[in-house]
């Protein structure tokens, strides 16, 4: 409070300002700060980017005191709260978010702290941790913005960084007994490239998988169905499959088993020599199984390079291939389709699609080759020319013989 | 002039002419060469003629969507309503996937992973991040020409 | 068969009452193809049993055959080029479609579209090939001046006829080397803003395309008749070589002969290296993705490695005011070197010269092509 003694003949000099230019109501708080602004005047910067301002909210709102007060010890009187405690800040929240009648003309939902309360941050808050994320850690203390603002933390494109804050500090984790850092995992990933580098907004940030109020990592019967969100095919053959029930047995984290929850590779057909041995062994059925599937796949997709490449190849001459490169995206979808496919763990489903991908490809080859073969008559005609040529020019060095006789003479 | 002498002129005449005719060949390949290559192609590969037919317009129901493989990229024509017609690219914008017409939904779905536009081609769901380009498509006695 | 011989010659009289024949074949003679003069005042089977019945002039005896090469090159440009134009259209958008749909679905197109490439080729070589000869045989001294300005004004009107070739098929290729190129001929002081003029502003679009249609298919070929028109008719006043040429006893009628075993084997060449060697196609151009590795033409990689060669301090305009500089002492250098109608072993200074500048030139294109490797 010592700063305030300091700053108290300035705050007299406002405040005369103040009541000169407005001296109809001298004593009225104008503005949602009231005289708190006069030395809280960086919150008071903060708290006007934010969108509780425009509604209406007020410091006194969370804070208590007296916002007409011209003393510091006047303002600080009156129910004055100070700053909550971490621990009670979801409650405080909670006091008009979780009113459903104050809530509804926003559209907002209500069920945040109800959520919060199931969440691993609730939890743990309940508990007495200090650490976990309470409501203003991840929306902002005085300067809560909008969602859709993109200078929100809560922008979808910032959730990941926020979540870094605390998921990306590796000592903080080392606490509880985490040594990955999802935050990094994450960056590296397929999603995270999608998302951060590439700036897909189909991408999942962080709370797509793990919600964000009730963040909490998905149970171990339910990674599938987190994942399946998005990758529904994929999903579907996953439970047609064996491996559902199996993992689950065996308390394995279905999807993450194999592609890992945060760090996921690109999916790729190499990762079949790989994620398998994690439990089965080098020559069981099951890693046969595994490189059946893969031999089909990659025998389909060299057939399809192949092909390609003859297509490239006629293109440049160039031939008309615009037909045959249709006829091979069909083939790389059919290729594609055959991923998803491949969760059923039955080379006979996959076989289909791997088949047809590969005919398609090896009769966009053999066409191509057939018209490339009639390149091979252009050279025929070429000797077939020359043979006429060099007829032609026997003949002219007869006659040009013949003139040079005749001019000797 | 006696016999052997004449007949010694005759196959020197007929030589020079088999030379002539020999000779002019290279006049007729020439016109040949020429003539052919004067002959346009045929009007689809005409350059900046691109346009697809896609079929009869009333044999189309309206909310039905025909795919069009021809070209370089097929093509999803959509009745839209009683007039209105759509055309769009039937290649997936995420990894090139063809597309499939989802009746029941209205939808345009991809196979391979699920993603999902509309009629016009905007994104819906899925891993696509850019809408299917669309093409600009009018309906010529009763046939639909697509301009890709 | 004589009556039908002389039905023929009554319709040759009937029309060279109306017609001076001899007149219109004197045009032949006009451009080295009949390296004879005609009387234009007889009938023109009585001027030509003449004209092949004469000694052969100097200018048109063996080897002297690059000038004459040079022509029938221009005559193959000019034919294939009127085939390609019947479907070719000059404007960004469809360019490169016409282009590719005469290649993929014209009969012929393949080769009558090669065929021109290598012919423009050609071209060029033998137009170079002939400046150099000039030089080693001394054929550009007293009263030859004009001869080897006009084989100097000939080649750099090819090059530019050439350099707007390559941009019409408006594929990669094509469009980042004329890029490359234009930074040369831009550096030149006064022939860059001209050019630049002539073609409409300093960048690549639609409206310059046309500019580079038009100057590669009218003005430029005129500007080359006119000059091959020039070239013939002086050498026909002069001749080629130094000193009185001994009388030939070969008659015309013997190089006439040679004549068209030249023609015969140069299309030969050009339907064996369209057909062997084609020229691949290349992806249209995209103006916002600079392919790597695209380079200055081969004929100005020796310019551009030589503007590059100077120390970062020298401005740029001074270094293309050294290169014009260098072409004008080129063009000039009948005026400058006085001792040239002398024969080879009698001036080493210059042969030695000569042979430098040769080596210089292909140092500075070796150069010019890993200017673009190393970066």
């Amino acid at each position: 409070m010592k700063a305030a003694w300091i700053v108290l003949p300035a705050l007299l000099a406002t405040a005369s300002v103040a009541a000169a230019a407005e001296p109809a109501s001298p004593a009225a708080p104008r503005g949602v700060g009231g005289m708190c602004g006069v030395c809280h005047s960086e919150v008071r910067v903060q708290f006007e980017q934010g969108i509780h301002r425009s509604e209406g909210i007020a410091c006194t709102t969370c804070h208590g005191g007296d916002p007409t007060a011209t003393t510091v010890e006047g303002a600080h009187r009156g129910g004055f709260r100070g700053a909550p405690r971490r621990r009670d800040i979801p409650a405080l929240c909670a006091s008009c978010h979780a009113d459903v009648a104050r809530m509804r003309p926003y559209n907002l939902p209500s069920d945040q702290f109800a959520l919060y309360q199931t969440s691993q941050h609730g939890q743990r808050l309940a508990k007495g941790d200090p650490n976990v994320a309470v409501c203003t850690d991840c929306h902002g203390v005085h300067e809560i913005r909008r969602r859709d603002d993109p200078n929100s933390r809560v922008f979808p494109r910032n959730i990941p960084s926020t979540c870094a804050r605390c998921h990306g500090d590796a000592a903080l984790m080392k606490k509880y007994g985490r040594a990955d850092n999802p935050y990094a995992d994450y960056a590296a990933g397929v999603h995270g490239i999608a998302f951060l580098k590439n700036g897909s907004d189909a991408a999942p940030e962080c709370t797509r998988c793990h919600g964000s109020h009730g963040a909490t990592p998905p149970g171990l019967g339910d990674v599938e169905k987190v994942c399946g969100q998005c990758h529904a095919t994929t999903r579907q053959y996953f439970l047609e499959g064996p491996h559902k029930k199996a993992m689950d047995a065996a308390g394995l984290q279905e999807c993450a088993t194999c592609h890992h929850h945060h760090h996921t590779p690109p999916a790729s057909v190499e990762m079949l020599d790989r994620v398998c041995l994690q439990c089965h062994a080098a020559d069981s059925a099951q890693q046969k199984l595994a490189a059946t599937m893969k031999t089909m796949f990659t025998e389909a997709a060299q057939e399809i390079d192949r092909a390609h490449r003859l297509v490239e190849e006629a293109g440049r001459i160039p031939l008309y291939v615009e037909d045959y490169k249709a006829r091979l995206e069909d083939a790389r979808t059919s290729l594609m389709e055959s991923f998803p496919v491949m969760h059923a763990l039955n080379p006979s489903r996959v076989e289909p699609h791997t088949r047809r991908a590969r005919s398609i490809a090896l009769e966009v080859s053999s066409e191509i080759h057939a018209k490339l073969a009639g390149r091979f008559w252009h050279k025929v005609g070429l000797g077939v020319f020359w043979f006429y040529l060099l007829l032609t020019a026997a003949i002219l060095v007869r006659a040009r013989r013949r003139a040079a006789a005749e001019g000797q003479r | 002039m006696n016999g052997p002498e004449k007949t010694a002129l005759e196959r020197r005449g007929a030589l020079i002419w088999l030379i002539r005719g020999f000779l002019s060949l290279w006049a007729f390949g020439a016109g040949v060469l020429g003539l052919s290559f004067l002959r346009a192609p045929s009007s689809e590969r005409r350059p900046g003629e691109r346009q697809l037919r896609c079929g009869s317009f009333s044999s189309l129901a309206v909310g039905e969507a025909r795919l069009v493989r021809a070209g370089a990229e097929p093509v999803f024509v959509v009745r839209v309503s009683e007039a209105q017609i759509t055309a769009v690219s039937a290649v997936c914008t995420h990894l090139r996937c063809v597309l499939k017409w989802d009746r029941d939904k209205g939808t345009i779905q991809c196979p391979c992973h699920d993603g999902a536009f509309d009629r016009t081609g905007n994104v819906l769901s899925g891993p696509p991040k850019k809408p299917l380009p669309q093409y600009p498509a009018e309906i010529r006695a009763d046939e639909i020409i697509v301009h890709t | 068969m004589r009556a039908r011989a002389g039905g023929r010659r009554s319709f040759r009289t009937w029309l060279e009452a109306r017609l001076n024949l001899t007149e219109i074949a004197s045009f032949l003679s006009v451009f080295g193809l009949l390296p004879a003069e005609l009387d234009t005042r007889k009938p023109l089977r009585e001027a030509l049993d003449e004209a092949l019945s004469q000694p052969l002039p100097s200018h048109a005896r063996w080897p002297r055959i690059l000038g004459i090469l040079s022509f029938i090159l221009f005559l193959v440009l000019s034919v294939s080029g009127m085939m390609l134009s019947f479907y070719y259209q000059p404007t960004a958008s469809e360019a490169y479609g016409s282009v590719t749909s005469i290649a993929r679905d014209v009969t012929a197109g393949t080769l009558v579209n090669q065929v021109h490439h290598w012919a423009a080729t050609l071209l060029l070589l033998i137009l170079a090939a002939r400046i150099i000869r000039f030089y080693f045989g001394g054929m550009y001294g007293r009263s030859r001046e004009v001869i080897w300005m006009l084989a100097m004004l000939t080649f750099t009107v090819a090059t530019f006829a050439d350099l707007t070739g390559r941009l019409l098929p408006w594929d990669a290729r094509g469009y980042w080397t004329t890029v490359r190129a234009r930074e040369v001929t831009d550096a030149l002081p006064i022939v860059g803003p001209v050019f630049s003029f002539v073609v409409g502003g300093p960048g690549l679009d639609s409206l310059v395309l046309t500019r580079f249609y038009v100057l590669h298919i009218i003005v430029l070929p005129l500007v080359l008749l006119v000059l091959f028109y020039l070239h013939f008719s002086s050498a026909r006043r002069v001749g080629l070589s130094a000193g009185a040429a001994p009388p030939s006893n070969r008659s015309l009628r013997v190089t006439l002969y040679d004549l068209l075993l030249v023609i015969v084997f140069l299309i030969g060449a050009l339907v064996t290296l369209a057909i062997l060697l084609p020229q691949p196609f290349d992806t249209a151009a995209d103006p916002f993705t600079t392919p790597p590795g695209s380079r200055p033409p081969w004929y100005l990689l020796g310019p551009h490695a030589l503007l590059e060669s100077f120390p970062p301090l020298v401005p740029r305009f001074l270094r293309g005011a050294f290169l014009e500089a260098l072409f004008a002492a080129v063009l000039f250098l009948p005026f400058l070197d006085r001792r040239s109608g002398e024969r080879p072993g009698r001036r080493p200074m210059a042969i030695a010269l000569g042979i430098v500048a040769l080596l210089l030139w292909a140092v500075l294109i070796w150069k010019g092509w890993h200017l673009e490797a190393s970066r």
